[in-house]
């Protein structure tokens, strides 16, 4: 804030006056805390930097550049070298797709004497399918995706996949961030052209949908707030990087966020209709994707068994008359008369019972998705404590308006508010919201957010490293019609991203945690690019896109009482289909700091513990994987061990052999022939073995698990 | 984002042997493979806290601890203490009349009237503690054990009960009362993981009930099998290599520690590279000794007969307590016990006389077996025992001849580890319903614990998504009148 002071920044009035005026909703805050918090920057309106101070160097390729470097300078350091080509290959390659760099887009990147390689290098990466799958992934670390419940009752979450998928789609199609926000709070309140729009959108409110539920909680109006309160939760964090569900119990202590804001926020998730039933085990809420022709095939399906009831009810009456006909006493019958029945009456009953059997359950099958629809309207009374057994005043719904400079649209009454709390969530005059998507995808890129707190925006998270740099930023996503491919141009074209991470070491020692970005941070692999980079370079990758690899049906348990694990991670397909089983991830994923799936998290950690190394030096999965590996790098066998070992080292690292290399590697490849003779009589089978634990000794290191 | 290390001594002679040698990597590396200390480290540092170096290294506590240590024995499913700990006469009175006072609001299950315990109850040692006849062993070491008869919990369902027993929380992830300590205290054997859990139970929570959730994952809860493994195949993930010999591994070894040495020189010794090389290190040195303190063929017959590992019923427990023994003695900081089925175990909403006799009857030897072996070995003064359920279970009947889940009022036990031998605390209705005297909630007994060990559980702190959080969020009283 005070650099902004310093230099004298301008506050564009650049968004919606209109609607701070129109400002309709009383704020439940005093108006001097109001004012207070007007002070906190991400509050505040987009400042947009004054520029005409600077200077451009030969350096700068943007305007990017030129804020960051200004900083650099004034701290007496200057940018890094730029990368070597394969180096920037490599990188480029597992930010955008999270893959190592195809070999050929290598070879042809680097013989390239076009200015624009670059670009036309970004251009085919950003349009490749394995861009959805890399950023899509990031955006579901925030929606807290999981294919299962977790907490209590571990049900399979059986169509949680049509929202992943859902989100691969809308990355890969470049939806704008606005449309996108949209659609996920309130798609089902969106006109659609076609079914499939109609499906699209119902799905894209998974979002709501897909947080951790206590499903057996025996106090049911509990666990109907518990499901509101986790849905607040996330939009605050997800989308205002705002810890809102602390003023569930009390005033928010550090943050403009009173009781009554909360509940009236809590008022529109009450008014959605996320639960089918709240019985124990209580299920959620999905939407039929119907079709025309399935609607048509299940009305034909439900005729069809009236028919067949029909049918058995006219037997059945037939049999009853002719009993009662030749009855003598018929005061004296039993109620049912079904065991009086004639034998081959019985028989044909039985046979036309079992039909309809068999009918009942050949139905079509309805796809349905998780998500929200329309529920009971209703506003919620403060919860005294967050105790639904103390209750307060009531409060309108409506959206807090102390935290931006722009207030929502007044809550149409006979809505829930979804749709008035999306747009204004949505909208690119809602600077703190517009904040924390910008910072996130800084921090996707970089590792680190310019502001480090990418989740907490609020008095207790830390301020901005590189203040105007964000604001400029917010205003690039807007005028690029909040598009993350145009966004991701910008920042890789820089050339800040493009330094080397190679330091001189009194920098290292002067700036360890690279704070002002005078070098490319050298950054660990996250869980699912280990594992897709092991498969990819043995050549074993399954590069088919969506749907569900789940071994259970849809509502059922992952464990039930027996503990016995019936989740199955055994695939070779990119590690975002593999199912996220909460209370039981993926125990490789676990091991590399994949994050919890029941919180939105935009800033992974890397931790290195020895449990990591087990895993990659004795896990069937890395052995079978490097056993592929050999066999791909060996091939016929006919090529010599020389060529052999520069091709892997080209598919691992994506760079030439060093000096001394290959005799080393070929060295080691004799000792481990020689040793094996001892265990191993069959010179083939040596052969093999040598040249698998050659490979993974190669996967194991650390160049292949960390990007430069 | 600072990489964490699992382990590192002697840091600074050895940086100043890699900054002086850029040759010797292969060499260095070797000799600390070969350097398989066992020992516990014997420096604490300085403060409380993670240290960016080395999680895990041993730390001082808030103030002197009472106990080193914890093994916590879990019942899963919820034993009855009205048929295990806490007398109440009147059941017998009374039996099959209405109980004179309203039930919780909130059930699990609909109840009748009063049932009385099937078992005869008699006192026991000098301190008089009442146990009844399912547990003849353990009520021989009555005046070992500290009855806490008053403790009570929120939640009437299994999974919001283990929640909320293991990490404080029924709605919320949150870590493991095993990850904070680990995370407060570090741990006294650098080969060994802080936390262990054996054989634990994959349902009702899961892995969140030794999760490390947002603490750094190296606090996070190493599991020994599951619920479903017998305990004598119980390993740890990956602790072997069955495809490669243990000879050329170790030159494999040598060979990724030379690569990595050589890359980190091109990164100018950055220190994450450096932690992962050493992460390497230390996997080998808990691939070796792992196996050791899982090997339980050096213990002695009079020792295995000690835990019933020769008998049939209870070899199977006592093998978890004679491991939890074992990680004990090498300076595991918590470890946890499960006595859990591949059904609920101590669930007995029907058939209680059946369920809980078999059930009291794997566990009532191999619990009094490790009472016995800590004491003789000088542990127990330094090594706080605890058991106890996720709930204990109504005095009114469910069905015909069961109980229903009951988290008002049940009874856990602590011993050792400086509270007050032979003590009982609180207690509850006439009937055992509900904790009635000196009320201990669960965040209290989460404080306590923590206090034994020397943590103020208001000073252990972890700051996530910007607000400061603790095990026992804005709860927990330590309750003093049961330590020595």
């Amino acid at each position: 804030m005070t650099i902004l002071e310093r230099r004298r920044c301008v506050i564009l009035a650049v968004f919606s006056i209109g609607l701070m005026l129109l400002a309709a909703l009383s704020s439940p805050i005093g108006a001097a805390d109001r004012d207070a918090n007007n002070e906190h920057w991400a509050f505040r309106g987009v400042v947009a930097p004054d520029l005409q101070l600077l200077q451009t160097t030969a350096w700068d390729r943007s305007t990017l550049d030129l804020l960051l470097r200004e900083t650099m300078v004034g701290r007496g350091f200057r940018p890094a070298a730029e990368a070597e080509p394969w180096q920037l290959v490599r990188r480029v390659s597992f930010d955008l797709t999270g893959l190592p760099a195809d070999i050929d887009l290598l070879d042809e990147y680097e013989s390239s004497p076009l200015p624009d390689r670059f670009e036309q290098l970004f251009d085919r990466l950003v349009a490749s399918p394995g861009y959805g799958e890399r950023w899509g992934r990031h955006w579901l670390d925030i929606a807290r995706y999981a294919d299962s419940n977790g907490l209590d009752e571990n049900v399979a979450h059986g169509n949680a996949w049509r929202y992943r998928d859902y989100v691969v789609r809308s990355l890969n199609q470049d939806k704008p961030w606005d449309r996108f926000v949209l659609e996920q709070l309130a798609g089902d309140l969106l006109p659609a052209a076609s079914d499939e729009e109609r499906h699209e959108l119902l799905t894209a409110t998974g979002f709501l949908a897909i947080g951790p539920k206590v499903l057996a909680e025996v106090d049911e109006t509990k666990m109907e707030l518990d499901i509101v309160d986790e849905q607040v939760d996330t939009v605050g964090k997800a989308l205002l990087g705002m810890t809102i569900g602390c003023a569930r119990c009390h005033d928010h202590k550090f943050d403009p966020l009173g009781t009554a804001d909360y509940y009236a926020l809590a008022g529109i998730f009450k008014s959605t209709k996320t639960m089918e039933n709240l019985k124990k085990v209580a299920k959620w809420h999905e939407n039929p994707l119907m079709t025309p022709e399935l609607a048509a095939r299940k009305a034909e399906f439900e005729t069809r068994l009236q028919q067949q009831r029909e049918s058995i009810q006219k037997v059945v009456q037939a049999a009853e008359e002719t009993i009662r006909a030749q009855a003598e006493n018929k005061e004296q019958l039993p109620k049912n008369l079904e065991p009086m029945f004639p034998a081959p009456v019985a028989e044909e009953l039985k046979k036309l019972r079992e039909q309809l059997t068999t009918m009942e359950k050949e139905g079509p099958p309805i796809p349905s998705a998780m998500g929200v629809a329309e529920g009971t309207l209703v506003d919620l009374p403060i919860h005294v404590r967050g105790s639904h057994l103390t209750l307060g005043e009531i409060v309108r719904r409506g959206i807090p308006s102390a935290l931006g400079p722009i207030s929502a649209a007044p809550i149409d009454p006979a809505s829930s508010g979804r749709m008035e709390l999306a747009r204004w969530l949505a909208s690119d005059a809602n600077a703190l919201a517009r904040r924390v998507v910008v910072n996130r995808l800084w921090r996707w890129h970089f590792g680190r957010g310019l502001v480090r707190t990418t989740d907490n925006f609020g008095l207790l998270g830390e301020s901005p490293s590189h203040p105007e740099l964000l604001e400029w930023l917010v205003l690039q996503f807007a005028r690029d019609g909040s598009s993350w491919k145009r966004f991701h141009r910008r920042i890789l074209t820089s050339a800040t991203y493009q330094q080397s991470s190679l330091a001189a070491p009194d920098k290292v020692a002067k700036d360890p945690e690279n704070e002002l970005f005078s070098r490319f941070p050298l950054r660990r692999l996250e869980a699912e690019s280990i594992r897709d980079a092991l498969l990819f370079v043995s050549g074993s990758l399954d590069r088919r896109m969506g749907g569900s690899l789940l071994t259970v049906k849809n509502r059922e348990y992952f464990f039930d009482h027996t503990s016995k694990d019936l989740t199955d991670y055994r695939s070779p397909r990119r590690s975002l289909y593999l199912p996220v089983v909460r209370n039981n991830v993926y125990d490789v994923f676990q091991l590399l700091d994949y994050p919890d799936a029941a919180v939105p998290n935009g800033d992974r950690a890397t931790t290195t513990i020895a449990p990591q190394a087990l895993w990659m030096m004795n896990s069937e999965f890395v052995a079978e994987v490097s056993a592929q590996c050999a066999a791909t790098a060996c091939g016929t066998g006919s090529a010599d061990e020389k060529q052999t070992m520069t091709g892997l080292v080209r598919r691992l690292f994506q760079r030439p052999a060093a000096d001394g290399e290959l005799e080393a590697l070929q060295r080691f490849l004799g000792e481990l022939r020689n040793a094996l003779a001892v265990s191993e009589s069959d010179e083939a089978n040596r052969v093999r073995l040598a040249w698998s634990t050659l490979c993974h000794t190669l996967m194991a290191s650390n160049e292949f698990v960390y990007v430069p | 984002m600072k990489s964490l290390a699992w382990n590192q001594r002697n840091e600074t002679s050895r940086r100043q042997m890699l900054a002086g040698s850029a040759l010797g990597f292969g060499v260095l590396a070797l000799a600390d493979l070969l350097r398989a200390g066992s020992e516990p480290d014997a420096a604490p540092g300085p403060e409380n806290g993670a240290s960016a170096d080395n999680p895990l290294a041993a730390r001082t506590p808030h103030f002197p601890a009472r106990a080193r240590r914890i093994i916590f024995l879990f019942m899963k499913g919820g034993p009855s203490h009205l048929d295990t700990f806490d007398y109440k006469p009147l059941l017998a009175r009374d039996d099959g009349k209405p109980l004179p006072f309203a039930k919780p609001r909130v059930q699990f299950a609909p109840t009748g009237n009063l049932l009385n315990t099937p078992w005869k109850f008699q006192r026991h040692g000098a301190c008089g503690h009442w146990v009844s006849e399912l547990f003849p062993h353990l009520g021989r070491h009555a005046d070992d054990l500290c009855m806490l008869h008053s403790v009570h919990g929120t939640n009437p369902a299994h999974g919001g009960a283990l929640l909320k027993l293991h990490t404080g929380s029924d709605s919320f992830v949150r870590p493991s009362i095993g990850s904070w300590v680990s995370y407060g205290l570090g741990t006294e054997n650098q080969n060994l993981p802080a936390f262990i859990s054996i054989c634990p139970t994959l349902a009702h929570g899961g892995i969140n009930n030794w999760g490390a959730a947002f603490l750094p994952a190296a606090y996070q809860g190493t599991p020994l099998g599951n619920a479903s493994v017998p305990s004598d195949k119980a390993r740890v993930k990956y602790i072997e290599n069955p495809w490669l010999p243990r000879e050329i591994q170790q030159r494999q070894l040598e060979q990724l520690s030379q690569r990595n040495r050589e890359h980190l020189q091109r990164f100018n010794a950055d220190p994450t590279l450096d932690a992962r090389i050493r992460s390497f290190e230390l996997a080998f040195r808990m691939q070796r000794e792992m196996p050791q303190v899982e090997d339980l063929s050096a213990e002695s017959a009079s020792t295995l007969r000690l835990y019933g590992i020769d008998q049939p019923a209870t070899a199977n427990f006592g093998r978890m307590c004679l491991l939890a023994r074992r990680f004990a003695e090498r300076g595991v900081r918590f470890i946890q016990v499960t006595h859990s089925d591949n059904k609920v175990q101590w669930d007995q909403h029907s058939d209680l006389k059946n369920g809980h006799e078999k059930n009291a009857a794997e566990v009532d030897l191999p619990i009094a077996g490790l009472l016995s072996d800590l004491k003789a070995r000088g542990m127990l003064d330094d090594t706080l025992l605890w058991w106890g359920g996720e709930f204990g279970r109504t005095p009114t009947v469910e069905g015909s001849n069961g109980r229903d889940h009951n988290p008002e009022g049940f009874t856990m036990w602590l011993a050792g580890g400086g509270v007050k031998p032979g003590f009982r605390y609180g207690a509850t209705d006439d009937y055992g319903f509900f904790a009635r005297d000196d009320k201990v909630h669960i965040h209290d007994l989460h404080a306590t614990l923590l206090h034994l060990l020397g943590l103020d559980h208001e000073r252990l702190t972890y700051r996530y998504a910007g607000r400061d959080f603790r095990l026992t969020d804005v709860h927990g009283e330590v309750v003093h009148p049961i330590m020595l």
